[in-house]
């Protein structure tokens, strides 16, 4: 537990960097701080390790003031990932990573073994052990930094901007990654971004910072977007809270429609009686392992000899974009809806067979009833950001 | 050439005494560049002023400096390989703060932030990255000093020096000649030695001539720095 109590940084020339910070960072969840630079995240971020002293107040880790500790112990007990990476230039891979072991006075065998270790669970190659930084990819050097900063196994990991420099698609694997491990490791996590996206994706308490050092709002990333302090948070947040919040609700809680699942093997004619038995337009044609085919409007088979098979008749358009009905979101089902030819998206299972096809009518339903559950569940409300109530239990993460 | 080879064992002589006197002087002026370095690097107003200091030194004629130190010192090597010593340490003063420089700012607040002491962040980590541009200040430096060896012979204590003054005044070409050749030589060796020195010292860099090439343009950077602060 990381415990802010009334900490304010101020310059000297009267520039305040974090004006009256209380908050509480339970153990085992990821709290992200997010604010545009000048809101004193990272300097917050600093005062934990004590690269940076408070003006006044106080920081508590598990109840002891960071203050009383010396400085150099009190860090190699708390890993720290820095955006650039930070990486030592003149040492191999697996050297970097056993850095604070060996600092520590483990031997260099078992700190080496260690790093190895460590290299696998953050999914670089064994044979990039002997490498130096500058010989890997700008997301290989990050994964670097976070095995570097777990290789003494502290129990809180500071990152400040860990992922910023890499590009959107290294950093969505990284993001994924940094949960993989959470999800295994359960640390107590500060994590330090200017992107509400990677905020809300994963953080389990997001704290939302305003120019001047103040804390604005601290909540889970769903009441987030659902219930924003104020007009500062909900421009922050950005114009489309409203769809980021599917990304909250599970594609299976969806009604899903299978009256218009069509194997490739039926006639024309059988085909017609079951769209007219469905009062639907259009079809979705399955092969014999139900992988989707695409889609076949109604209108066109009229003219079809009635005993032709579906599997010899054009289709009328492919299938689109599929979700996963059992990982996926309503985000995701909702995106597929958007860009299917028929307004319908399909959703398939692990092997990519079809499992049913949702609508704009059946996503509005599945939201509505998600709205009415969470009601009732969280019925507290939004907290105000000075007080540190523990997090509510079961937020998903992803 | 058969003179050179009659007088194989005068050549070597004055040879080990031109490396001798040369290259003390040297480990003398890195010996002393390191914690002047270090400091000015700490304490950044430091370095104006003791670049400054270098830089006067550095511009003082090297035969100029042997008139005042023969009072002291008298006709013995030390007359010679004080000023030699003073233009090493000017040559390495720069290059040494310029390596510090060169470590990345993540990377010392990364050593920071993961618990590394002054000291130990010094040695294991930012000394170690600034070797490279140390290394060709170390070049620079070497190489000439044994050329400025050869201004000793004006005071009879000049290694291969000795040969040009000699050569002069029995008008024999082929000594001078000669002379040239064995400072050249010999100033190829010391350069070769110091080139394999940073690769056995750098493994770093062995994979990155791009680094490698910043490193010593880094290092010839705070070579023209101090040669334009002197005129």
């Amino acid at each position: 537990m990381i415990t802010f109590e009334s900490v304010t940084k101020r310059y000297p020339g009267g520039t305040v960097a974090v004006d009256e910070l209380s908050l509480e960072i339970p153990d085992g969840q990821i709290m992200v701080l997010v604010g545009p630079s000048g809101g004193g995240k990272t300097t917050s971020l600093r005062m934990i390790n004590r690269l940076v002293d408070p003006t006044s107040g106080r920081i508590l880790l598990d109840g002891k003031d960071v203050q009383e500790s010396n400085p150099a112990i009190l860090r190699r007990g708390i890993g720290y990932v820095i955006q650039q990476g930070g990486l030592f230039p003149h040492r191999t891979v697996v050297d970097n990573i056993a850095t604070v072991p060996l600092l520590i006075g483990w031997g260099k065998a078992k700190a080496r073994q260690r790093a190895r270790d460590l290299m696998d669970l953050v999914g670089l190659d064994a044979e990039m052990a002997r490498r130096y930084p500058h010989q890997l990819s700008g997301g290989q050097q990050q994964r670097v930094g976070v095995a570097r900063a777990l290789a003494a196994d502290p129990p809180v990991l500071l990152m400040d901007e860990p992922f910023s420099a890499v590009d959107p698609i290294v950093r969505a694997s990284l993001q994924d990654e940094l949960l993989r491990l959470q999800a295994e490791l359960h640390k107590t996590v500060v994590f330090v971004t200017h992107d509400i996206e990677e905020a809300i994706k994963v953080g389990d308490q997001v704290a939302i910072f305003r120019p001047g050092g103040h804390l604005v709002q601290v909540d889970s990333p769903q009441r987030l977007l659902a219930a924003p302090a104020d007009s500062y948070v909900e421009d922050f947040i950005g114009f489309d809270r409203g769809i980021r919040r599917l990304s909250f609700l599970a594609a299976d809680t969806l009604d899903l429609d299978t009256g218009v699942i069509v194997s490739q093997d039926s006639t024309a004619a059988g085909a017609l009686a079951q769209a007219r038995k469905a009062g639907t337009s259009s079809l979705l044609v399955v092969d014999s392992e139900r992988l989707p085919h695409g889609w076949v409007a109604t209108a066109g088979l009229e003219s079809t000899p009635g005993d032709t098979k579906l599997a010899d008749v054009p289709l009328t358009a492919g299938h689109g974009h599929t979700f996963r009905v059992d990982t996926d979101s309503l985000r995701a089902a909702l995106d597929a809806t958007v860009l299917s030819p028929t307004g319908e998206a399909v959703g398939v299972d692990s092997a990519g067979r079809v499992v049913g096809v949702t609508s704009y009518d059946r996503l509005r339903a599945a939201i509505q009833g998600a709205d009415e559950a969470g009601r009732s569940a969280s019925a507290a409300g939004s907290r105000p950001a000075t007080e540190g109530s523990p997090a509510p239990e079961g937020v998903p993460t992803s | 050439m058969s003179w050179a080879f009659s007088n194989a064992s005068m050549l070597a002589h004055l040879l080990g005494q031109n490396a001798y006197l040369a290259l003390v002087p040297v480990l003398a002026g890195l010996v002393v560049s390191l914690p002047l370095g270090i400091l000015s690097v700490r304490w950044g107003w430091l370095y104006p002023p003791v670049l400054s200091i270098t830089s006067v030194l550095y511009a003082v004629p090297g035969l100029a400096l042997f008139v005042v130190l023969i009072d002291y010192t008298g006709l013995t090597d030390l007359t010679v390989m004080i000023p030699l010593g003073i233009y090493s340490l000017a040559v390495l003063f720069p290059s040494v703060v310029e390596g510090l420089r060169s470590v990345p700012d993540p990377v010392r607040q990364a050593a920071v932030a993961m618990g590394f002491g002054t000291w130990r962040r010094l040695v294991t980590v930012e000394l170690p990255i600034a070797t490279p541009v140390v290394i060709a200040g170390l070049r620079v430096a070497a190489v000439s000093s044994i050329s400025l060896v050869s201004v000793g012979a004006l005071i009879g204590i000049g290694g291969l020096g000795y040969l040009f003054t000699d050569g002069e005044q029995r008008n024999f070409t082929t000594e001078i000649v000669v002379g040239i050749v064995l400072i050249i030589v010999l100033a190829l060796i010391t350069d070769t030695v110091l080139v394999l020195a940073r690769r056995v010292l750098t493994p770093w860099q062995r994979t990155d001539r791009r680094a490698r090439r910043l490193a010593s343009r880094r290092a010839a950077l705070a070579v023209t720095a101090r040669e334009a602060s002197q005129t």
